[in-house]
């Protein structure tokens, strides 16, 4: 008996390669065992030649982002919440030229602040609004807090994210999704907020028509634990849909990026169709671009190897979720399916239009989040965006082989071509808790300081993912990176 | 499948050739798997893509591979660059698709285009 060439390809992939996925665990970044202190050590980082590191702050806990005033000192951020729903006070401190750190402002249980930028004298802040919902606040010289705008639809899985002041200066601020893939499931009791809003589920910009597919699932808000309900698309936890129903629109609304006047007012819709648009930034010729976190392996409808997506925002366009990923839709063969589960099937009766291709594509659970774009020519790659990546939360968004991000990359936006720019060394990719050295963490922010001549970066610091997210309390990080004046100059 | 050449003439591939040869291709990929599949610039220096005229294979191999191949390393997949893989299998993989990995079409990417990946691929595999 002979075998043909094709059976023994098969074979031999089947063996190598097939073999490599199904029989592995997942080796996460998260899934490792941290003792503390966090050490900080810069020759574990590796650069491009030219380049240095070095740690401005340690010891902060949850930072989120820095911005810069008029004088370019910086100001950090720190969330008050992070996954795993461990709570501490959002902050806003100034760094002061030793590196001390002053208390601008503390803010209350409403968390996680997200993001920060500083215009014309005042901070604004996204207020994350797990608990209250989302609102974007002013922070004026006198360190009084103001509400530019609140009731923002952020008590799921994704928050109110930016903010940016575009050049027509408005403010503008990205608003993610209340569940993974439109549907909400026991993933949400998981995160822990649908015993907390057993009623909040994803609400559309636009109005549209649903095809009416159903989902079971178990239901943990039941003391029954094995009571079994049905959910719909854009519907509360436990509500059927039918074939043709239609969920009206609203603004403000969830995977969405909006505007809103710098004193407050009624917000306008910029585009739709995002699922967590983490980071926004305006290009140097004032071209507005967002990261997305693209869907996990998880809930009622999981959807498999989709990578975080830079996107350039056209005014009024749709960007595909829950249907898409980039311009692909779910339900194309089998490109989508989670190894032994089913291919993601289609929730909308029509599409509000096909979206745009994607600017890139990074690496899928990578969690690409805050970006900048260089704009000096003394640091290089003028009109590149740097993007942090914040790096997977296996195995709880689905599973992976290697950790995946924990570094910064930069992107060419005319090409897609993605470049790491800052990782840490070693033989695999990964965190530092999880290498054992000193360097990057969980990097979820990167900005250029006024004078473009220097990147920051902030570093969450250590994320243990077991069963839950276990964020660790004080060890933040903020780098800052720059051109090495070489020997000569030193 | 069908351009495909015998890569052992004269060797008649019956079931226990077969799985003498799958068990050596795969203690090889395995070996040869302990190296680092890291090449990126701040480990392993610059690449120059233009020299060997592989800007559209990396534009190609960013769009389609990467998100699960992150620059060639393991992350959702398996690494790359440290797999011997020879042009013919990788062609087959992609086609088929096995185990996790979808199945590319021609519709996904042409025959061309994949010529192109897989010239970038070999080239970053060796550069390190």
């Amino acid at each position: 008996m002979t075998v043909g060439m094709r059976d023994l390809l098969f074979l031999v992939c089947a063996v190598v390669l097939a073999g490599c996925y199904s029989m592995r665990g997942s080796e996460g970044g998260g899934q490792t065992a941290y003792v503390p202190p966090r050490q900080v050590n810069v020759s574990d980082i590796a650069l491009p030649a030219g380049y240095r590191i070095e740690p401005v702050v340690t010891g902060l806990t949850f930072p989120t982002a820095v911005t810069f005033d008029e004088s370019g000192r910086p100001f950090v951020l720190e969330a008050g919440y992070s996954y795993g729903e461990l709570w501490t006070a959002p902050r806003l401190l100034r760094v002061e030229p030793e590196g001390q750190l002053s208390v601008v402002v503390t803010g209350g249980a409403n968390g996680p602040w997200t993001g920060v930028v500083f215009h014309d004298g005042n901070f604004y802040i996204a207020e994350g609004g797990e608990l209250e919902g989302g609102r974007i606040l002013r922070i004026t010289p006198g360190g009084k807090i103001q509400v530019v705008i609140e009731n923002l639809p952020s008590l799921g899985d994704h928050h109110t994210n930016g903010p940016v002041v575009g050049p027509d200066g408005w403010l503008y601020f990205g608003q993610g999704t209340a569940t993974n893939s439109g549907v909400v499931g026991e993933d949400n009791a998981a995160f822990g907020w649908l015993k907390r809003q057993a009623k909040f589920h994803d609400t559309p910009c636009r109005d549209i028509q649903l095809a009416g597919e159903n989902f079971m699932s178990g239901n943990p808000l039941a003391p029954d634990t094995t009571e079994k309900v049905t959910t719909g698309a854009f519907s509360a936890f436990g509500t059927p849909t039918a074939k043709g129903q239609v969920i009206h629109g609203t603004v403000p609304c969830n995977g969405a990026v909006m505007r809103v006047p710098l004193l407050g007012g009624k917000p306008e819709l910029v585009a739709w169709g995002f699922r967590n648009p983490f980071g926004l930034a305006f290009s140097p010729n004032g071209q507005l671009y967002v990261t997305d976190n693209s869907y996990d392996v998880r809930g009622s409808r999981p959807v498999f190897g989709t990578g975080d997506l830079l996107w350039r925002v056209q005014a009024g366009a749709w960007y595909g979720w829950p249907e898409f990923h980039g311009s692909l839709p779910l339900d194309k063969g089998n490109r989508f399916m989670p190894p032994g589960k089913t291919t993601p099937t289609r929730l909308l009766a029509e599409h509000p239009s096909t979206p745009p291709e994607p600017v890139a594509v990074f690496d899928v659970h990578s969690s690409s989040n805050g970006f900048d774009f260089s704009t000096h020519k003394g640091f290089g790659h003028v009109g590149q965006a740097f993007v942090a990546q914040f790096g997977d939360m296996a195995p709880g968004v689905g599973k992976v082989l290697a950790p995946v991000g924990f570094k910064i990359v930069r992107v060419d936006t005319a090409t897609g071509v993605i470049e790491d720019f800052a990782v840490n060394k070693g033989k695999i990719n990964g965190p530092a808790s999880w290498l054992h050295t000193g360097g990057l963490e969980r990097p979820v922010s990167a900005r250029f300081s006024p004078s473009g001549e220097t990147l920051y970066v902030v570093d969450f610091g250590v994320m243990v993912v077991t069963d839950k997210p276990l964020p660790q309390k004080q060890t933040g990080v903020l780098w800052r990176i720059s051109k090495d004046p070489g020997p000569a100059s030193r | 499948m069908a351009n495909f050449k015998r890569p052992w003439p004269g060797i008649e591939v019956t079931v226990p050739v077969a799985a003498a040869m799958s068990l050596l291709l795969s203690i090889l990929m395995l070996v040869s798997g302990c190296g680092s599949a890291r090449r990126t610039e701040p480990i392993a220096g610059p690449m120059s893509v233009a020299a060997g005229d592989l800007t559209q294979g990396r534009k190609l191999f960013m769009k389609t591979c990467d998100q699960c191949h992150p620059r060639g390393e393991a992350g959702l997949a398996p690494a790359l660059n440290n797999k011997p893989l020879p042009a013919f299998a990788i062609k087959f993989q992609v086609r088929h698709g096995l185990g996790a990995m979808p199945s590319f079409s021609k519709d996904d990417i042409n025959d061309q285009e994949l010529e192109e990946i897989i010239r970038y691929l070999q080239a970053l595999r060796q550069h390190q």
